[in-house]
């Protein structure tokens, strides 16, 4: 690689030939505003917003797809560059409807942005706009609006080059041009909300988040997708304690920009429905309301006088609950078989580009804690099936909806001595227990997943779960101290310090050191999916 | 002064191969293929002074040599044929007339850079041009001047006539080149470059009809004798096609550097009527219009017509007499870019339409102050910000208007309406 020296705002910047100025300038800090060039899609060209000053070249260029030269000075900031961004954005707002107040993008519109950054000039621009065809439904997850569009391409370019769909295309000449979806298409590929990502203004806008809430309300906390095991980065963005969207984070050894879909709605079935707030223990006439004392201690003796026990933990709990199960599990019963649950399913070439083929997104990690005894799920409900158990304890899943044998998973559990299920509503299987605990889900959670190349990645709290339930690990230690196993750490950090010590791969890994991107085991960088 | 381009265009059936062949068509290029290097050819093309006539006038003989000769992927020779300039009816003249002399030197052209495959992109309104080049290309196939081995040489070419589908833009070379490639008629980002990255990412050159079919002479004659006509800068002959308030409308040969009032006056029968001159542009609809009392010193070659702010372009001369309100003929012309622009880039897409609607609102009456500084400002933002020289093809017409007529803008807006009556204001 090359390396070229040039300079931008009297600053040297040391880069590699092949780059081009856009690129130079976010190497040492500098933002050249732009719409239509995204890193991750071809050079376009056509906003004309990063139009930059090149010493010794009488026009202007745009710093998108300018090479970079040794010794080119380039200047971001002069005259010229700051009246001609004013300029395309006045050309972009001449058709541009005044939406503002109707419209999701505000708080969060390239436009509305660049406007306070780099105009505060009012339009000169007093005649009639065009118009164009609104609230244009383009596909399940994504709503099209063409007078808001600024037809920069990213989106056209977008299922061109990242998922090779072609359902979108510039149709129509001249002002007006507008984007189409190609004739009897729609758009509903398992990528598709990612241009609602990508569109800088509010022409793609998510269906789901329509109208919902306005985006400076918004409180954003980096987590980690639980749909599956590829761990794609999100950003839970909540409001009054309610999970209003997922937005991916960038992390290029994971998902780099984008998000599934499947992903990114997936918070709506995992966290709602009516809450357990209180722990339930079955006596005549069903399940009734206990304390968790009560609770723990029914749990307990009815689990080790059901031996042989089965555990089965959901494959999103975190590391730290999986470290404390098989903990637990193993105190309780020398050979309990525990399992995390795992199933795959096929996956077309177009969901390839992200999600893994389960929905487990810590199975490895799980499996990594100890939560693997038995050769993987199918041989364990085999055994449930034979009635080779007694007791079993199931976490954060419903095993009634794992496969479509309803009567003979139902059986099958009617059958069990005593079974415990932990969980966040009353599913089919808690309805069946002898005593359900309350606790929590991913969004609640602090704590790590370990996805399936390895890279251990970090949950944060994103809601505060409803008075009455527990954390996972909470009541892990809860049970392990009475079972008489008195640990000494409880918290997410603290229990994360002791697996780190006991679990071999995981030597030597500093919880302080996942930070926002995670960190790979083994050392080296996993490659991406 | 010898004729070049339009030889053979007043000689019945003209654009039969049989005609062409008996007045010595297709004998240049029997000695370009079997005896003359490609190397030879384009330094032959560049001593000839030969420049663009498309419009932008750059020597044909450097963009040729621009081609890197090495590369392993093919190389491709297209002959720009979407004359869509305003005022200009040239190419459709050699198109219709001397179909053989395009072909002839599209062959050559692709001959020099070395490439295997030609095409004539022609305008799809231009049915008629485009059966005879068809037919003509048959013609020329059959005589075994196109296709394997030619002549017993070993080169091979195909030369393949593709249609447009009614898009002034696809005249830009990118544009044409996406649109040939299938894709819709939108100018590429430069750069890279045509001559490295063209059609199909592939080296290639673009050249106009007009550029292409003096090819043939400048062989025949020698560069010499090409670059002995014209000017130190400007060399050889262009075809001028003049309409407008023109006694003698038409296509013109002449050599370059020719005084253009003497053009108009005396050639061209001069403006008809008794009325007199109010404006000519020199170079078809995107170049600024030039004032009478601009005109005086004016020669037809790219340095002059230069010097006195406008360009000679595609040689489309446009005149306009005192009959005409320069309100309206902004207008129509900056309708013209309105409905052309492709869209892509938002300076040209929003600043074409915008301009076009205030220029509409002060011809049909409505003009509000300020109306004029904001056309200038609009169009001088549109300039050079651009993807493609069309945003500046539609900015500077827009901008020359209002500045050479000013007054008549003014009292238009005052008026709220056109006050021309016999030649003069009112």
């Amino acid at each position: 690689m090359d390396p070229i020296k040039l300079t931008i705002d009297g600053k040297e910047v040391a880069t590699t030939k092949g780059k081009t100025v856009i690129e130079a300038a976010a190497e040492i800090g500098i933002d050249i505003p732009h719409y239509c060039y995204h890193p991750k899609l071809s050079i376009a060209g056509n906003c004309r917003m990063c139009l930059v000053e090149i010493e010794r070249m009488p026009k202007l260029q745009i710093a998108c797809n300018m090479p970079v030269v040794e010794g080119m000075s380039v200047l971001t900031q002069s005259p010229k560059v700051l009246a001609i961004r004013k300029a395309v954005m006045e050309f972009l707002l001449v058709n541009h409807p005044l939406d503002c107040p109707i419209c999701d993008q505000a708080g969060e519109c390239w436009l509305q942005d660049y406007y306070m950054q780099h105009d505060l000039q009012g339009s000169r621009f007093q005649e009639r706009k065009e118009h164009d065809r609104k609230r244009e439904v383009f596909g399940p997850n994504v709503v099209f609006d063409g007078e808001r569009c600024i037809k920069c391409t990213r989106c056209v370019r977008f299922f061109q080059e990242v998922t090779r769909t072609d359902e979108l295309s510039v149709v129509n000449r001249g002002d007006h041009s507008t984007i189409a979806l190609f004739p009897g298409t729609v758009l509903d590929n398992p990528l598709s909300g990612n241009v609602v990502d990508i569109c800088p203004v509010g022409a793609l806008t998510d269906r789901d988040f329509r109208f919902k809430v306005r985006v400076w309300y918004l409180q954003k906390t980096s987590s980690i997708c639980p749909g599956c095991s590829t761990g794609c980065n999100v950003s839970v963005e909540t409001y009054q304690n309610r999970i209003a969207r997922f937005k991916p984070r960038i992390n290029e050894a994971v998902n780099s920009h984008w998000l599934c879909d499947e992903g990114r709605y997936c918070f709506h079935d995992l966290t709602g429905g009516e809450r357990l707030t209180t722990p339930m223990i079955r006596q005549e006439g069903g399940l009734a309301p206990t304390t968790w004392e009560r609770a723990l201690e029914a749990m307990l003796s009815g689990l080790r006088g059901s031996i042989p026990l089965a555990g089965i933990l959901s494959g999103r709990n975190t590391n730290e609950e999986a470290f404390l199960f098989a903990k637990l599990m193993k105190k309780l019963s020398q050979d309990c078989a525990l399992e995390v649950l795992y199933q795959e399913r096929e996956l077309s070439e177009v969901q390839k580009i992200l999600m893994s083929p389960d929905r487990s997104p810590n199975f490895r990690g799980a499996r990594e804690m100890g939560v693997s005894s038995n050769g993987g799920l199918e041989p364990l409900m085999r055994k449930l099936f034979d009635g080779h158990f007694s007791g079993a304890y199931v976490v954060g899943e419903d095993l009634m909806g794992i496969n479509n044998d309803q009567d003979r998973i139902r059986q099958m559990l009617q059958k069990l001595s005593f079974l415990v299920v932990q969980d966040i509503r009353m599913t089919e299987t808690a309805q069946l227990a002898h005593v359900v605990l309350p606790s929590t889900h991913f969004g609640e959670k602090e704590g790590t997943y370990t996805n399936r190349n390895g890279r251990v990645q970090k949950l944060n709290i994103a809601t505060i779960a409803p008075e009455g339930a527990l954390q996972d690990c909470e009541i892990f230690v809860r049970l392990l101290d009475a079972a008489g196993d008195k640990v000494s750490y409880s918290t997410p950090v603290e229990v994360f310090d002791a697996l780190a010590k006991e679990v071999p791969a995981y030597h030597g890994l500093n919880y302080a050191a996942i930070g926002e991107q995670g960190i790979q085991l083994g050392g080296g960088e996993a490659k991406q999916q | 002064m010898e004729k070049v381009l339009l030889r053979n265009i007043d000689v019945p059936d003209s654009h039969t191969l049989a005609v062409y062949s008996s007045r010595g068509g297709y004998r240049p290029w029997q000695e370009v293929v079997k005896n003359i290097r490609p190397e030879q050819l384009i330094e032959e093309i560049k001593a000839s002074g030969l420049r663009g006539r498309g419009g932008a006038g750059f020597p044909t003989g450097m963009k040729w040599g621009f081609v890197p000769k090495d590369s392993p992927k093919p190389k491709y020779m297209v002959c720009n044929a979407d004359e869509s300039e305003p005022g200009t009816f040239k190419d459709r003249l050699l198109i219709e007339k001397d179909p053989h002399a395009i072909i002839e030197g599209t062959l050559m052209a692709a001959y020099a850079i070395q490439s295997h495959t030609a095409f004539i992109y022609i305008r799809g309104e231009l049915a008629f041009g485009a059966n005879i080049l068809e037919r003509a290309v048959d013609e020329a196939t059959q005589a075994g001047y196109i296709g394997k081995n030619i002549l017993g040489s070993g080169y091979d070419v195909d030369l393949i006539v593709h249609r447009g589908a009614g898009a002034y833009i696809c005249g830009e070379e990118t544009a044409l080149l996406s649109s040939l490639e299938g894709g819709r008629g939108w100018p590429k980002v430069k750069p890279p470059f045509p001559a490295t990255h063209g059609l199909f990412g592939c080296p290639t050159v673009v050249n106009n009809v007009e550029t292409l079919a003096a090819l043939p002479w400048i062989i025949e004659h020698g560069a010499a004798a090409y670059a002995a006509m014209g000017t130190d800068k400007s060399k050889g002959t262009k075809l001028f096609s003049v309409s407008g308030h023109i006694s003698k409308p038409g296509v013109y040969e002449l050599e370059m550097g020719y005084p253009l009032m003497k053009f108009l006056e005396e050639d061209c029968g001069g403006v008809p009527n008794g009325r007199r001159l109010k404006g000519v542009i020199p170079g078809g609809g995107s170049m600024p219009v030039l004032r009478p009392d601009e005109l005086e010193k004016v020669n037809l070659d790219y340095e002059s017509v230069q010097a006195a702010g406008s360009l000679l372009g595609s040689g489309g001369v446009i005149v306009m007499d005192d009959g005409t309100c320069m309100v309206r003929a902004a207008w129509n012309l900056a309708r013209f870019f309105a409905h052309e622009s492709c869209g892509q880039c938002s300076p040209c897409r929003e600043g074409c339409h915008w301009m076009e609607k205030i220029f509409h609102r002060i011809e049909q009456g409505e003009g509000r102050k300020g109306d004029l500084e904001l056309i200038l400002n609009v169009s001088g933002n549109i300039m050079g910000n651009t993807i493609c020289p069309f945003g500046d093809a539609a900015a500077m017409p827009a901008a020359a208007f209002v500045r050479k007529y000013r007054e008549e803008f003014e009292e238009h807006i005052t008026q709220k309406r056109c006050t021309i009556r016999n030649g003069v204001m009112e």
